[in-house]
């Protein structure tokens, strides 16, 4: 059996599949079909996964081109393990998506929307498995005009606005990457990974400045996409006008394939000791721990919901550039940990959200005071995802927080423990309020009608199930960190 | 000095990101930020065309007999930049479709009189 050819088969049905999709005269078709697509993705990324497990990393040359020649995929227990989990995550939110999608954008637009959002899938996959930075951006651009137009799809005058701005900054964080490539181009005359990584540990030392002006456009390139605190000004903006998918599918999973990538620029391309070399990882790890804190405390400022959330995010990015900018290999596992975390938990988050907003019609937090008697159980999976966030042990954000405490520790560091203490105070004191007040809480939602009570079973069925993932990345994290740390670390 | 005008055209490169970039950041003209994504997109095609190209050397298409390799420029940074191009031209073309449905919505394209609008 050719496993190793599961990986690009995977991206080629998805990208056969989003042209086809808008030739559906049902629309029934179209829901059905895209679930099975990703039902399929997922399983090839479940059993890519396993071989890897067992087979170790591989490298894969795509049209019998070799390296440097041809591009090639490199597939290790990370990639194919972020594979799955972007496969999953997605697949659980167009499951969510056939219920509540067609509420919030127009009928007809339903099949561009499907088509987008699957090229959207393919073009993470393939920033995550690529073994060539110049395939990597070219993946990295067809997710910004991918996403963008998921947000656009709304059609409201928040969403245009919106998107420009994320397509203003976004293409110019593609620029830097581009800019970055070019000086690494000029130094090494290579653009496969392995090549350049070869000629830069030979040549950093007499072109210090070339490599370091590099590290610095690829870090500020990804931290635009990726919205670390001072660069995430489109975020939030994005995350409210969007559609409830949208929102869902941009928190999780398409603001972390850059960080992947950036990771592997960082660890595969320049090697540990170039990194160390060039004192970037001081500057993520401050501009991590004050994305900690800020975040926290505008989304504590906030009066809507989804915009508390969107804030929310811009806190959790932070744990994951200071899981990179600790620099030791417990960090650097904390920070992939931290990005199937953050991806389940925020994607449940933003559909508990956006369906109590449907259900109810209110925005604002101060609206839905009383929805636990309404709707209990959506507020329940709420719940277990504000405890996640604010670090209640079992659930992934302990795990995250107590193990980038320890690797604080290990750094001598000791002043960032009070900045993740703080931060995770700082997270309850905003969850806290919304779950306490939404069970006991006076209710000002009796004198609105429902059409029904709750959301029923089928509607809720993917939130049970990203709600059990949640559990089971809390509770099989040893297992989990012990696949991430196989092979990265032999690398250097 | 000398070394300026010996790589006249990285400088040139860099000079023109500068401004594309200023103009992208600083201008309130959608249209006009559009320009500075083109000029910044540009200016990084020719930074990379210029690793790949040497004085005097020639393109990389065979005509009467392969030459001596020496004589031939590097193809590879050409086909790069084509597929640079393509994307920028898909950006350009999507964010000038934006800029038409936010003149739709707002009745104008600058964006401070849009955040006035909105603070009303």
């Amino acid at each position: 059996m050719h496993y190793q050819l599961l990986p690009l088969l995977s991206i080629l049905i998805l990208m056969f599949h989003a042209f086809t999709l808008p030739l559906y005269k049902r629309k029934k078709m179209v829901y059905r079909n895209n679930l099975i697509v990703a039902a399929m993705v997922f399983i090839m990324s479940a059993v890519s996964l396993y071989f890897v497990a067992q087979n170790g990393s591989y490298v894969f040359d795509i049209g019998h081109y070799y390296q440097p020649i041809g591009i090639a995929f490199r597939i290790g227990s990370i990639e194919a393990l972020i594979a799955v989990l972007f496969s999953f995550v997605y697949g659980s939110i167009i499951w969510h998506s056939t219920t509540n999608l067609a509420h919030e954008i127009s009928e007809s637009k339903i099949s561009t929307y499907y088509t987008l959002s699957t090229l959207l899938l393919a073009s993470l996959l393939g920033i995550v498995y690529t073994y060539d930075i110049f395939t990597g951006f070219v993946f990295l651009e067809v997710n910004t005009l991918a996403s963008c137009g998921l947000i656009a799809i709304k059609d409201t005058k928040e969403s245009i606005k919106a998107t420009l701005k994320y397509m203003i900054l976004s293409s110019l964080s593609s620029g830097l990457v581009l800019l970055g490539i070019a000086f690494l181009y000029a130094i090494t005359g290579h653009l496969s990974i392995p090549f350049i990584h070869e000629q830069l540990v030979i040549q950093a030392s007499s072109h210090q400045n070339l490599v370091l002006i590099s590290i610095i456009l690829f870090t500020f390139g990804v931290a635009i996409k990726a919205a670390l605190f001072p660069l995430h000004v489109w975020l939030p903006d994005a995350y409210t006008s969007a559609p409830t998918t949208t929102s869902a599918i941009l928190s999780s999973i398409v603001n972390k394939a850059p960080i992947f990538f950036l990771i592997k620029i960082f660890y595969m391309v320049y090697g540990f000791k170039i990194i160390q070399a060039s004192h970037i990882l001081p500057v993520l790890l401050t501009m991590g721990a004050i994305a900690m804190i800020m975040g926290s405390l505008f989304a504590r400022t906030q009066k809507e919901l989804k915009r508390m959330i969107a804030y929310s995010s811009v806190a959790q990015m932070g744990y994951i550039f200071l899981g990179i900018g600790l620099g030791n290999a417990l960090g650097l596992t904390m920070a992939i940990y931290q990005i199937f975390a953050h991806s389940l938990t925020k994607s449940t988050l933003f559909l508990t959200v956006g369906a109590i907003i449907e259900k109810t019609g209110f925005k604002t937090i101060e609206d839905i005071k009383g929805i636990g008697k309404k709707m209990p159980i959506t507020l329940a999976i709420f719940t277990l995802c504000g405890l996640s966030m604010v670090g209640i042990p079992v659930l992934p954000g302990f795990i995250n927080k107590w193990n980038l405490a320890i690797a604080s520790i290990q750094m001598g560091k000791l002043g960032l423990l009070i900045i993740i203490l703080a931060s995770s105070l700082l997270n309850a004191t905003y969850y806290f309020p919304i779950i306490i007040n939404g069970y006991f809480g006076e209710s000002k939602l009796d004198a609105t009608v429902f059409d029904t009570k709750s959301k029923n079973v089928r509607e809720l069925a993917p939130l049970f199930v990203l709600a059990f993932a949640i559990f089971i990345v809390g509770l099989f994290s040893g297992t989990l960190i012990e696949l991430i740390q196989k092979d990265f670390f032999t690398l250097k | 000095m000398n070394l300026l005008i010996d790589n006249y055209l990285y400088v040139g490169a860099i000079i023109l990101f500068g401004i594309g970039f200023m103009i992208l950041l600083l201008s309130n003209n959608l249209i006009k930020k559009n320009i500075g994504l083109n000029i910044m997109d540009t200016s990084i095609f020719l930074l990379f065309l210029a690793t790949g190209y040497i004085r005097g050397k020639a393109a990389p298409i065979i005509i009467g007999g392969v030459m001596d390799p020496r004589g031939y420029v590097n193809p590879v940074p050409a086909g790069l930049m084509l597929t640079g191009i393509v994307v920028a031209v898909s950006t350009t073309a999507f964010m000038l479709a934006l800029t038409i449905k936010l003149y739709e919505k707002y009745g104008t394209i600058e964006i401070d009189e849009i955040q006035k609008l909105r603070g009303e």
